[in-house]
């Protein structure tokens, strides 16, 4: 079996690739158990699997494993130690955007992609990007209002 | 007293595992030698099954078991028994299964599936519940009519795809149009849609050698899906567990049986493995449940001032392949089709159809908003006919006080203000002037009224377990599921409030498990803080009671001297006495050792009052536990060049009683309005020639993204206090998505002046009716 070395959260893993399509996503959620990262279609069109790959947000469910070979991947679970949440995960808490929390893991990262890149980001940024993802709970409005927050906090 | 915790804002208990990552859906499960399950769909609408030649997948790498529905006798239900949990001999829609393959990865199952070869004879197909319930239209179950099932509920027409014919007929409707100065008639249809729950389904199975069996699944209702199982395969129901892990919203479509059973019957075939099903994506589009699919006619009539006389409605419902899940659709369809008016005399008629779509079944306020798009869109219609603004057209028909429904029940001042919801978005959206059409754009703003009374077994309840530690903080258990609406936040605050302690020590048990969480009927109809927060009530006050009694043991006093502040018990007279719930949460012990009293450890139970199922004969009867009423509004602009239409402002005024947590209320609303956008503007499942889904996947089936929300929500509640509901709360969840789609027809109208009656109005219908309208002018 091919294998596959990435950083992920920090720590390095090589893991066996099994033949066929295994995606990104496959990898974390079935070799190194970061089952944060969720499958919702499997064609980029939702965003819940959406983490950090060499410093940009992507789609783990269209990336193919191999395309991650010695790359560097943030996904939720990395992004606090768990105890100390991160201003945007304070952010979608304070604000309610949370509701089912099978889309909020993307949403997260996906906030942290542009906050990091731009923290001043303008609302049409904001929506921009909140635009690649979907949400069948909240309608949206408190979403936007949390990644506002996460902005101010993080500023 | 004043209230701590009900009607405050309070966060979310589940949100700080979703947050992180740490919520576990039954996708992220994994448990010891489990297999993964792939199955092969039929990819024809309708055929008999030749052949099925399994041997090739069966020898791939890694593959453990195929199976298929050769020699299978099973059919499940829970009120009709029509459906196999796999095909056997015919295959009556597209994504029916008709093999799945157990191998140790999901890959390896995934490519053995592709080595299945299966011949079928083809039948011809229908999908259109108008033919499908024709004389000529091709048989999909020949035995509709001799299947087993709760013969008081369900009426099928036997020889026909017809397999439930509700109808209601209550005064008399010749007399009301007779009586009638202006009677309007118009047809409808609201397609079949999908639920879109991000989460797809999923479930994981294990048989023992014992027969018993263990079940994990993404499903909203966990004893219905043991009694089920436990039916399917003759076991005692004792036998059968269900654990129920956060689901990733469900809005109905994961409240019926649908994917369980095939997982389940895969399993029975490896003994001691567990098989695990995910569904993919466009496997939850053809191959679990999808909602809505009517197509209707009304014709109502009322007096030159306005009074509704008579109402006259048919709809038939494209079900689908089984029946089972969207029987009570078409009922509470025909319940619920007046709209919240009063129609002296009603005559309705509901055919649920058997189609070769994938099934039919619960899909958030079903029935509502398929009749209910009609009432409202009726109403718009009327109140032009007979030159009255549409709301005092409304405002003299709505239900209220004293008047009776169409089911003959007389609706109280508890029931809800309707008044006072179309005050509130009447103000919210008419009361400033309408911006004036430009080049640009044309603008337009729609009204409409709703109720919601959810279709409910007669016997629909809730229980609850609390229990006491020593240190006074208490562990509440309920088999309400956590789908995103909020119950554990809801539960959480009621019982903090109830048992009057600080809310850090109220803990709700959420992962539901059948083997410990108390009976539930299960997690519909937007009933679990009402039912659910009166057994938490009951739990508290009996716990109360216990800690009193133990209490007054300590004190050798009758215990109505005992008083309870939530940190303590103390005697009346005498309030230096006193002694910590924590300390009595186990009886009382003294320092010798000796205790007295028993643990606080109680039970509360809550059934909805006097439900009745509908008299077979006028469809008449108690059908409803409660109402819950509600007026939207919409401000629209549309823009002339493409016809894509954007809502500027959406204004939702409900009556819900009491709001128990204002936040994860307003919410529900949000989130209902923006999926009622989705029905009225862009969700459309869609059939290729050959009986196939077109477009089963987000992006070809659009649902709404960020840049579809409202420009401005306005959120108003009304707060008539229900005698029934806890602290007088009614259900709320379902209903903001009932009168969407008219609201936004209406304002399309207005902008427009094309009145549509079929959804979804895309960007190209209303171009299509832009140019007709300049045509006609020139």
């Amino acid at each position: 079996m091919p294998a596959l070395t990435l950083k992920v959260n920090g720590a390095l893993h090589t893991v066996e690739i099994e033949e066929g399509r295994v995606t990104l996503l496959d990898v974390l959620r079935d070799k190194l158990d970061l089952t944060g990262a969720k499958l919702g279609c499997g064609v980029g069109q939702c965003g819940s699997c959406t983490v950090i790959m060499n410093g940009e947000a992507v789609t783990s469910c269209t990336v193919l494993a191999g395309k991650a070979e010695s790359a560097e991947i943030l996904t939720v679970e990395g992004l606090s130690d768990g105890y100390t949440l991160h201003p945007i995960q304070e952010a979608f808490i304070e604000k309610g955007a949370v509701q089912c929390g099978f889309c909020t893991p993307g949403l997260i990262m996906r906030s942290y992609d542009l906050l990091t890149r731009k923290p001043a980001a303008s609302e049409e940024e904001i929506v921009e990007v909140l635009d690649k993802h979907l949400c069948r709970c909240t309608g949206y409005e408190p979403i936007l209002e949390a990644v506002r927050l996460a902005r101010k906090k993080m500023a | 007293m004043a209230l701590k915790y009900v009607g405050k804002p309070v966060r979310r208990v589940d949100a700080l595992q979703k947050v992180t990552g740490a919520a576990v859906y039954v996708a992220d499960i994994k448990v010891p030698r489990m297999l993964h399950a792939k199955v092969l769909r039929a990819g024809v609408a309708h055929a008999r099954i030749i052949s099925i030649d399994t041997s090739e997948a069966q020898s791939m790498p890694g593959v453990v078991r195929v199976v298929t529905g050769k020699d299978c006798k099973l059919l499940f239900g829970t009120c009709l028994w029509d459906q196999p949990p796999i095909a056997v001999e015919k295959v009556r829609h597209a994504g029916e299964a008709v093999a799945v393959v157990l191998a140790e990865t999901a890959l390896k199952a995934e490519t053995a599936v592709k080595k299945i070869k299966v011949r079928y004879d083809l039948l011809p197909f229908v999908l259109d519940p108008l033919e499908a319930a024709s004389t000529r239209a091709p048989i999909i179950h020949e035995k509709n009519g001799k299947y087993r099932r709760v013969e008081y509920v369900i009426h099928p027409v036997k020889g026909s795809n017809i397999f439930h014919h509700y109808k209601l007929r209550s005064g008399d409707v010749g007399a009301g149009f007779a009586e009638s100065d202006v009677v309007i008639e118009e047809s409808f249809e609201f397609p079949l849609s999908s639920h879109s729950a991000i989460e797809p389904h999923g479930a994981i199975c294990r048989f023992q050698a014992d027969g018993s069996i263990e079940m994990w699944a993404s499903n909203q209702a966990p004893f219905v899906l043991r009694d089920v199982l436990a039916d399917m395969f003759k076991v005692p129901t004792a036998r059968v567990r269900v654990h129920i892990p956060y689901l990733g919203g469900g809005f109905g479509g994961k409240s019926d049986i649908s994917i369980e059973p095939l997982t389940a019957y895969a399993a029975g075939f490896v003994p001691g493995y567990a098989v695990k099903l995910v569904l993919s994506r466009k496997e939850v589009f053809t191959s679990s449940l999808v909602g809505r699919g009517m197509k209707g006619r009304m014709k109502i009539g009322a007096k030159r001032d306005g009074t509704l006389r008579a109402l006259e409605a048919e709809m038939y419902f494209s079900d689908g392949a089984y029946g089972d899940t969207s029987w009570p659709v078409c009922t509470v369809a025909g319940h619920n089709c007046t709209g919240p008016y009063h129609f002296p005399n009603s005559r309705v008629d509901v055919y649920g159809v058997y189609t070769n779509s994938p099934p039919v079944g619960a899909f958030r306020g079903y029935g509502h908003p398929e009749g209910q798009f009609m009432a409202g869109r009726m109403m718009d219609i009327l109140a032009r006919k007979l030159r009255l603004p549409l709301w005092e057209l409304m405002e003299k028909n709505f239900l209220c006080e004293g008047k009776k429904n169409a089911l003959g029940q007389t609706i109280t001042r508890s029931h809800g203000d309707l008044f006072q919801c179309l005050a509130e978005v009447k103000n919210a959206v008419f009361a400033g002037v309408k911006p004036k059409n430009d080049d640009k754009y044309l603008y337009g703003r729609g009204l409409a009224a709703m109720m919601k009374s959810p279709k409910m077994a007669a016997n629909s309840s809730s229980c609850c377990q609390l229990k006491m530690s020593a240190d006074g903080s208490v562990f509440i258990n309920l088999a309400g599921i956590e789908m995103g609406q909020g119950s554990q936040t809801v539960f959480t605050q009621m019982a903090a409030e109830a048992l009057n302690i600080p809310i850090e020590k109220v803990k709700i048990y959420h992962d539901v498990d059948t083997q410990f969480s108390p009976w539930d009927w299960q997690t519909v109809a937007s009933m679990q803080t009402y039912r659910g927060g009166r057994a938490i009530l009951q739990a508290a006050e009996r716990a109360i009671a216990r800690l009193k009694a133990n209490a007054a043991e300590v004190f050798k006093c009758p215990v109505e001297e005992i008083e309870y502040n939530g940190e303590c018990c103390y005697r009346r007279d005498d309030p230096e006495k006193r002694l910590s719930t924590g300390s009595l949460a186990r009886g009382y012990m003294f320092e010798n050792g000796l205790t007295v009293g028993v643990p606080v450890h109680t039970t509360g139970s809550y059934r909805v009052q006097g439900v009745t199922e509908p008299d077979p004969d006028t469809g008449m009867g108690n059908a409803a536990g409660s109402w819950t009423f509600g007026c939207q509004a919409a401000e629209v602009r549309i823009e002339k060049a493409t016809g894509k239409v954007e809502v500027l402002h959406f204004a939702s005024a409900f009556d819900p009683g009491k709001v128990i947590n204002p936040r994860t209320c307003r919410g529900q609303i949000t989130g209902g309005v923006v999926q009622g956008l989705g029905a009225a503007l862009m969700e459309k499942i869609e059939f290729r020639e050959d009986g196939t889904i077109r477009n089963a996947n987000f992006g070809p089936y659009k649902i709404p993204r960020i840049t579809d929300m409202p420009k401005k929500f306005t959120v108003k509640f009304v707060e008539t206090p229900n005698k029934e509901g806890p602290w007088g709360a009614k259900p709320i969840a379902e209903h903001p998505i009932v009168v969407v789609a008219p609201t936004i027809l209406n304002a399309i109208r207005d902008a427009t002046g094309a009145d549509f009656y079929r959804l979804p109005v895309t960007p190209a219908d209303i171009l299509k009716a832009l140019l007709k309208a300049l045509k006609e002018e020139k």
